[in-house]
């Protein structure tokens, strides 16, 4: 009896060990050696045509508050797709689906499509909306499948399209980055598209490496920039207005945090947006501020006076004498006003805004020094985190000419981008220091962690008594000359310089009736939060910058006033606008 | 081996054929516990994609608001000029007197 029993036990026990070692292997079947083509299956009931949701990475603007808003995020929603075989009335069906969705396609497209009898799966209709995908699957039309879909979105539309960029196919089968920080930051914003089918028995066996240390958690995360909404959407607005108002070719402008490099507003018009690409010209998918180069005029000599001041080969209570006009190897460089002004001190180089100045420094300063400091300033790229990214045209500092040297040293004859320009000018502002420009502050990755990015490098350029010596010109010229010193403000100093310059004319020469507008300034000037540096490029009717963009300047610094409560920083007043 | 014998009234053999079954029958269990937990993460983050597109139709709203409030010529809805501004002193260690 006892025998009996033990032997039905060790049978019992055998069949489930016999069933445990059936269920083993299968289980290795179905999870390791069939798991992708199970994945993809599993993809395909939620996704459309055979491929996953798109997945990516967001883009997010920093308010003042340090607030996180989308500036590229995904939108979920459906497309609609019909399969020419099943679909039985073309005509009801297209009824039904354009009643609801906007974008289907055009009725002959359609019914060409439903014609195809060879096909069965045919898009026609994308980026529906989630409750009109899910009133029309409600609807249950034969022939007409209501498919899961994802895509790229920007809220913001317009809003600092250039810097954000743009998703596209490019070369290959995938959506990826292709301009801006799209493309700058693709490695991090791009998605694999398996980590949900992440099986821990699955990695136990295949990859207990990945299990430990999973090198997409360190890499894969979405992007936290420095662009503040509000100020970007100011900078959008006064750009428009100026461009619009003379008709430029394009404007431009930055505002920059000048002590860390932080850029808080980038913009340029025409710009496009980013939700509706299908008219958008091509050459507007780039950044001008960092890819094109121009030459600015007048706000070169801030930079000029630093440098000299810095060699010593000028000081503050240095004078010169100005005849209005001078000849510098056969060529003529002449004053705006063409008048003589006879002996007068170096800080009305940049309050009069004076070419013979600017030249007179030039010439003190000595060819080799001088092309020691705009090498430092202009000589490599800015390394800002933005695509493509241009270089300065300084063929003239290679040569020996010294009409070369003074055209350069107001802004003619040498060609840098926007970045380039802030970057250096932003030495002035930061204690003879530049910094390294950007627009992204910190990567946050899926893991959770948040990982910040060091910009901290700075660049000695020239001396922090050179850089505060020529912001006391700026200031003294904003306070007293910009607008015939009605721009003042009793409580904030402002350091600003205007800077024209005539278009070239592609033959060597330049037009005499086009040009280049520019205006930098920054604030407080001695302890400056924000620099901007503005630019319109071929005003039309209209001749020096003082005249385009003080208007706009005036606007954003009293805005950025605002908006961050800056305190005073020197004396108060009461004041009665005119 | 043949004359080992345990303290207890049933054999080695049976011993490790009922742990095999356990084994077996927790395997399964487990395997059922990841399954799941793997179609609730993808319900999950499902979710958490389409809370993340509702609110980005809501960011949208609110920078097309901003943009907005920029175009917007405070004259047209009843705000005036203001008739005199009064600055408050300054106290910034870097004020230029």
């Amino acid at each position: 009896m006892r025998a009996q029993f033990r032997s039905r036990i060790r049978f019992v026990l055998a069949l489930i060990v016999l069933a445990a070692l059936l269920i083993l292997v299968r289980l290795y079947f179905v999870q390791i050696v069939h798991g992708g083509d199970y994945a993809l299956k599993a993809d395909r009931q939620f996704a459309s045509g055979g491929s996953g949701l798109f997945d990516r990475g967001s883009i997010y603007f920093t308010g003042k508050d340090g607030t996180n808003i989308s500036a590229a995020t995904l939108a979920t929603g459906f497309l609609v797709a019909i399969n020419p075989q099943t679909l039985a009335d073309p005509e009801a069906a297209y009824a039904a689906i354009a009643a609801v969705a906007s974008t289907t396609v055009s009725h002959d497209a359609f019914i060409a499509a439903a014609a195809k009898k060879n096909l069965v799966y045919v898009e026609v209709a994308q980026h529906v909306p989630d409750a009109v995908g899910q009133m029309l699957a409600a609807e249950n039309i034969p022939g007409v499948q209501v498919l899961r879909e994802r895509w790229r979105y920007y809220p913001g539309g317009t809003l600092a399209s250039q810097s954000i960029g743009i998703v596209s196919y490019g070369s290959g089968d995938a959506l990826t980055g292709q301009t801006g920080l799209e493309a700058e930051y693709d490695a991090t914003l791009s998605r694999s598209g398996d980590s949900l089918y992440k099986n821990f028995f699955a990695e136990l066996f295949s990859n207990v490496g990945n299990l430990l240390v999973n090198a997409k958690d360190a890499r894969e995360g979405s992007v936290v920039t420095t662009i503040e909404p509000d100020v970007q959407a100011r900078l959008e607005h006064d750009l428009a207005a100026v461009n619009q108002q003379y008709s430029s070719k394009e404007s431009g402008g930055i505002i920059m945090d000048p002590a860390t490099g932080a850029i808080v507003a980038l913009a340029s018009y025409p710009d496009y947006d980013a939700n509706d690409l299908q008219n958008v010209d091509p050459s507007l998918l780039g950044n001008p501020l960092v890819e094109q180069v121009h030459e600015f005029g007048s706000i070169m000599k801030p930079l000029t006076m630093s440098s000299g001041l810095d060699a010593g080969a000028i000081t503050t209570r240095s004078t010169f004498d100005d005849p209005g006009c001078i000849t510098v190897n056969t060529m003529r460089i002449c004053d705006w006003d063409f008048k003589p002004k006879g002996v007068i001190g170096v800080k009305q180089i940049i309050l009069q805004s004076l070419n013979v100045g600017a030249s007179w420094v030039a010439t003190q300063l000595g060819q080799d020094k001088f092309r020691s400091y705009f090498t430092s300033f202009f000589g490599q790229k800015t390394g800002i985190d933005l695509p493509n990214e241009g270089h300065a045209l300084l063929g003239n500092l290679a040569t020996t000419q010294q009409v070369n040297f003074d055209d350069m040293s107001f802004g003619q004859g040498i060609a840098v981008t926007p970045v380039q320009m802030i970057r250096a000018l932003g030495a002035v502002a930061n204690g003879g220091r530049m910094v390294e420009p950007h627009l992204v502050s910190a990567i946050r990755l899926d893991s959770g962690i948040t990982r910040t990015l060091d910009w901290s490098k700075t660049t000695r350029v020239f001396s922090a008594t050179a850089a505060r010596e020529t912001t006391q010109m700026m200031t003294e010229m904003f306070d007293t000359k910009l607008e015939n010193g009605r721009a003042i403000i009793p409580t904030m100093s402002v350091a600003a310089k205007t800077g024209t310059a005539q278009l070239t004319d592609g033959h060597g020469g330049y037009y005499t009736n086009r040009f280049f507008h520019s205006f930098v300034g920054f604030f407080p000037s001695y302890s400056p939060r924000f620099i901007i540096l503005l630019y319109t490029d071929d005003p039309q009717h209209v001749e020096y910058a003082s005249e385009t963009l003080d208007t706009t300047f005036l606007d954003l610094t009293h805005f950025l006033i605002d908006y961050y409560q800056i305190p005073p920083d020197r004396g108060f007043a009461t004041s009665t606008p005119a | 081996m043949r004359n080992l014998r345990l303290p207890f009234s049933f054999s080695i053999v049976s011993l490790l054929s009922g742990a095999v079954g356990v084994l077996a029958v927790s395997y399964i269990g487990l395997i059922a516990v990841v399954m799941s937990y793997a179609a609730l993460t993808v319900e999950f983050s499902q979710s958490v994609k389409n809370d993340e597109a509702a609110v980005a139709v809501l960011e949208g709203q609110y920078l097309t608001s901003v943009s907005n409030i920029q175009d917007l010529d405070y004259r047209t809805v009843g705000y005036a000029a203001p008739i005199a501004q009064i600055f408050v002193p300054a106290t910034s260690m870097t004020a230029l007197r």
